[in-house]
């Protein structure tokens, strides 16, 4: 067995989360790889919910279709999940939760088992993860570890006795027929961080600098918000919750007006509302960082589910003609790397960064390596000399690059004004002719100027083969789709597309010339990639492998779906 | 260079008898005897024929859009909490296009003053309605009236939480400088409510209408009586407006809530900043 998929189910309220991170302490303390994606509604009590723990002893990046082991908090979970068990898989429950399911895969635990104390539903979800520890062979005493880690300083020492006493009962019902110790390579001195994509982001964005962080709460965007609050007060972050996102994205500009590094973050709606704004930074050459955590739309769409389709929106959103960038972590590491780079972009660029994420992404919780901050360079672009005596700014001087010196006011000699007005090189308004084709100019050299810099798409397999383009989270289940295909002698690789807007004409089309065909895989309806590409290089697409159902794509998903294309031989 | 010549920026294009030119004449004159820097302190202005008045000042400022003079205020006090910020702007985009802004930057407590140059009209765009035109104030775009109540800006001041409240006419210059400089002086939001005459769009607020009508409040009022504060604000638009200090007390402001903000301005810091800074909080994720 390459890998194991766990799935621990049940109602919201009910310990889906803890027992998952009990679950996912043990597995990283064993220097074991695991990817893990929740499945939940926009509700705090009720509904059906439930983790995906992808284990394995290699990196893992996507998440997989047939469960191992099924851990059913509830009734409703066993029956929602039973169809997706393994044919050799194993069910786990309480034994009021088994109802009439008679599978021979299921395993029932005797709901008095344990001390009195801990026959109720709160210990449900140890009790059932002592049964799965216990049958894959992992020591009783990494659980106790890991429930210690996770919960201990939460809990009354009474109650976390009990805890134990649970564990303990219940390692000792589970018999020798149903243990199967695991072919993993435990390595427990492999020492790695067990982060989700949000919280990756919120670390990238602390090591690239950040000062000001604003938000209104939107689901999958508001793991930032909260990760930079609970860090400010030590790190040095002011973090507000906004009135709305059009006072969050007017307020980062403000701050990264006076000298931060300032960002607004938000999913699709409140995009729609910051749209304003972000015209405000391309005019003001405001250097700021905006977070899109994608979600379905149009209007509310379904807060916690996925889609890749707010590209063309950040792309094009605002009135006028300006500059902007757009940027797209496809997995954690870039969560980090990219977060803090985004920050150069702008401030070397002086203009307003999209960071595209996507539930998927965002809500995904991985082990990485250590992030490496010596990787991460802080370049803050431009900067006036200072003035002997108060002078005013040449702001929006006309340079070769587009680029004008900055300068932070209130923190120098130099008076300067910012507007969002059409302005002259001091930044009063005006409707002078021959000056708004210079500044218009002036602001358009910045796009080429921030393209030529900007990456092409990293090619992984075949670069001459059928080549699928995609774009963060479907990045993950597309490579090891392509590796699946790929070892069945298929010739197909993926084209990974980071650096989205401006797109290098040059490198990307290099890139994509050998290629016998191109798709894209998209988490969205309409190929919106595909229609980028085309408007920014020209080359087409063959057609879209998309996907709007809110749903991340599996590994096996994204495989049946390249396969497709490669006329059906698979 | 006298102090005023310091802070004169560009030339105003208002009309001849604005309200508005008064107004740059009494913060030009506070700000030099407050002894301000122009390159210390920072505008933040909206749209309108008001919020021009930033222009007109030589001094840091970031124009934004309209409504939006708050917002971006709060984000210059987050990134710099030393730095004197004024927002300037009128009637509309306080309270129409920034009436949110406007009631979260006053709970706020943000250490700013604004200045809300209030003509009841929209000059800008030649004369339709403002929040705070009166009922049957009627336009091209309102030829039946507006229909809509007046909003009371120093009411609204008040039950938002402010914690200096004031309000004053442009005829009383030497009320405006003292006023301007309470405001700056006062720690927390000062929302300073200055009625101005329109004289192209508005012919019933005129000079000579606010003239008979203002009268500045005596040593009776108490500013720390907040009840008497509202009624003051509620006798607007009878036949006598009270102009002063409605309200002033002292509140922790929200620089003071926010741990990041104790010491340098986030700002400064950020100068010295480097990548390590993320290192310690790795531990809570291994």
């Amino acid at each position: 067995m390459p890998d194991l998929h766990i799935v621990i189910a049940g109602a919201a309220g009910q310990g889906v989360q803890s027992a998952a991170a009990i679950l996912g302490k043990l597995l990283l303390r064993q220097g074991l790889h695991v990817f893990t994606v929740q499945d939940y509604q926009s509700r705090v009590r009720g509904g059906h919910n439930f983790m995906s723990i992808r284990v394995a002893d290699y990196p893992v990046a996507a998440a997989v279709d047939p469960i191992d082991y099924l851990i059913a908090l509830n009734e409703e979970s066993l029956h929602l999940h039973l169809p997706e068990l393994a044919p050799r898989g194993t069910a786990l429950c309480m034994e009021a939760d088994r109802g009439r399911v008679s599978d021979p895969r299921l395993r029932a635990l005797p709901d008095d088992i344990g001390p009195a104390g801990a026959n109720n539903p709160k210990y449900v979800g140890v009790k059932l993860v002592t049964m799965l520890t216990e049958m894959v062979g992992f020591a009783k005493q990494l659980l106790i570890d890991a429930v210690r880690q996770e919960m201990g300083a939460r809990l009354k020492p009474e109650i976390f006795q009990l805890n134990l006493e649970a564990i303990d009962a219940t390692a000792h019902f589970v018999g020798d027929a149903d243990r199967h110790t695991l072919p993993f390579r435990v390595d427990p001195a492999h020492r790695q961080m067990f982060v989700e994509g949000n919280e990756a982001l919120a670390l990238g964005l602390i090591a690239g600098g950040i000062g000001c962080y604003y938000g209104y709460p939107m689901s999958p965007s508001t793991s930032i918000l909260n990760t930079l609050a609970e860090f400010g007060p030590e790190v040095g972050i002011a973090v507000e919750q906004a009135e709305d996102e059009i006072c969050a994205l007017n307020a980062a500009i403000g701050a990264a007006y006076a000298g931060a590094r300032a960002a607004a973050g938000t999913s699709g709606p409140g995009v729609s509302l910051m749209t304003e704004a972000v015209g405000l930074a391309g005019a003001t050459e405001t250097p700021v960082v905006i977070i899109d955590a994608q979600r379905p739309g149009p209007a509310t769409g379904m807060a916690t589910r996925t889609e890749q389709g707010d590209l063309l929106h950040a792309a094009h959103c605002g009135h006028g003609e300006f500059p902007r960038a757009i940027v797209a972590p496809a997995d954690h590491y870039d969560c980090f790397y990219l977060g803090a780079e985004a920050f150069n972009i702008a401030e070397r660029w002086q203009l307003p960064v999209f960071l595209l994420t996507d539930q998927a992404l965002a809500d995904a919780q991985r082990t990485v390596e250590v992030f490496d901050d010596a990787r991460v360079t802080i370049d803050r672009g431009p900067i006036a000399p200072e003035p002997p005596q108060p002078a005013v700014l040449r702001r929006y001087e006309d340079t070769p690059s587009g680029v004008s010196p900055r300068a932070y006011p209130a923190l120098s000699k130099w008076i300067v004004s910012a507007d969002g007005h059409e302005h002259n090189e001091v930044g009063h308004l005006t409707d002078d002719r021959a000056n708004r084709v210079r500044q218009m100019d002036k602001r358009r050299r910045k796009l080429a100027g921030l393209a030529a810099e900007f990456a092409g798409p990293e090619i992984v397999g075949d670069a001459d083969g059928v080549l699928f383009l995609v774009w963060g989270s479907t990045t993950g289940p597309a490579l090891e789709a392509a590796a699946r295909l790929r070892a069945r002698g298929e010739r197909v690789g993926v084209a990974v597309f980071r650096h989205l807007y401006p797109m290098n004409k040059d490198k990307t089309r290099a890139a994509l010339a050998p290629a016998a065909r191109l798709y894209t895989l998209e988490n969205n309806g309409e190929g919106q990639l595909g229609q980028l590409l085309l408007l920014e290089t020209g080359l087409a697409t063959h057609g879209h492998l998309g996907n709007s159902d809110g749903r991340v794509f599996t590994v096996a998903e994204a495989e049946r779906r390249m396969a497709e294309t490669l006329g059906g031989a698979s | 260079m006298t102090c005023i010549q310091d802070f004169t920026g560009h030339d105003p294009q208002w009309c001849p008898g604005c309200g508005n030119f008064d107004l740059l004449d009494c913060v030009k004159q506070a700000l030099c005897e407050l002894n301000v820097e122009p390159q210390r302190v920072i505008f933040a202005a909206g749209i309108g024929q008001a919020s021009k008045l930033g222009f007109s000042v030589r001094a840091n400022l970031f124009n934004g859009l309209h409504g939006r003079a708050l917002p971006v205020a709060l984000g210059l006090k987050m990134a710099n909490h030393t730095a004197p910020v004024l927002a300037v702007s009128g009637d509309g985009c306080f309270y129409a296009e920034g009436g949110n802004h406007f009631i979260h930057a006053v709970r706020r407590n943000l250490n700013i003053a604004i200045l809300a140059s209030d003509n009841r009209v929209y000059g800008l765009t030649k004369g339709q309605a403002s929040p705070t035109s009166p009922p049957d104030f009627a336009s091209r775009a309102n030829p039946e009236g507006v229909g809509a109540q007046p909003l009371n800006p120093a009411l609204l001041a008040l039950v938002c939480g402010a914690t200096f409240v004031a309000r004053t006419f442009t005829g009383s210059k030497a009320e405006v400088v003292d006023l301007v400089k309470r405001a700056m002086q006062h720690r927390g939001t000062s929302f300073l409510d200055i009625m101005s005459p329109c004289v192209s769009f508005n012919k019933v607020n005129t000079f000579a209408w606010y003239k008979k009508r203002v009268r500045p409040l005596g040593p009776e009022h108490d500013p720390a009586n907040r009840e008497a504060a509202i009624k003051l604000a509620l006798a607007a638009d009878e036949e006598t407006i009270p102009t002063g200090v409605y309200y002033q007390v002292e509140r922790p402001v929200f620089e003071d809530h926010l741990g990041a903000l104790r010491g340098a301005p986030i700002a400064e810091r950020t100068l010295g900043y480097k990548p390590e800074r993320v290192r310690p909080l790795f531990e809570r994720f291994m």
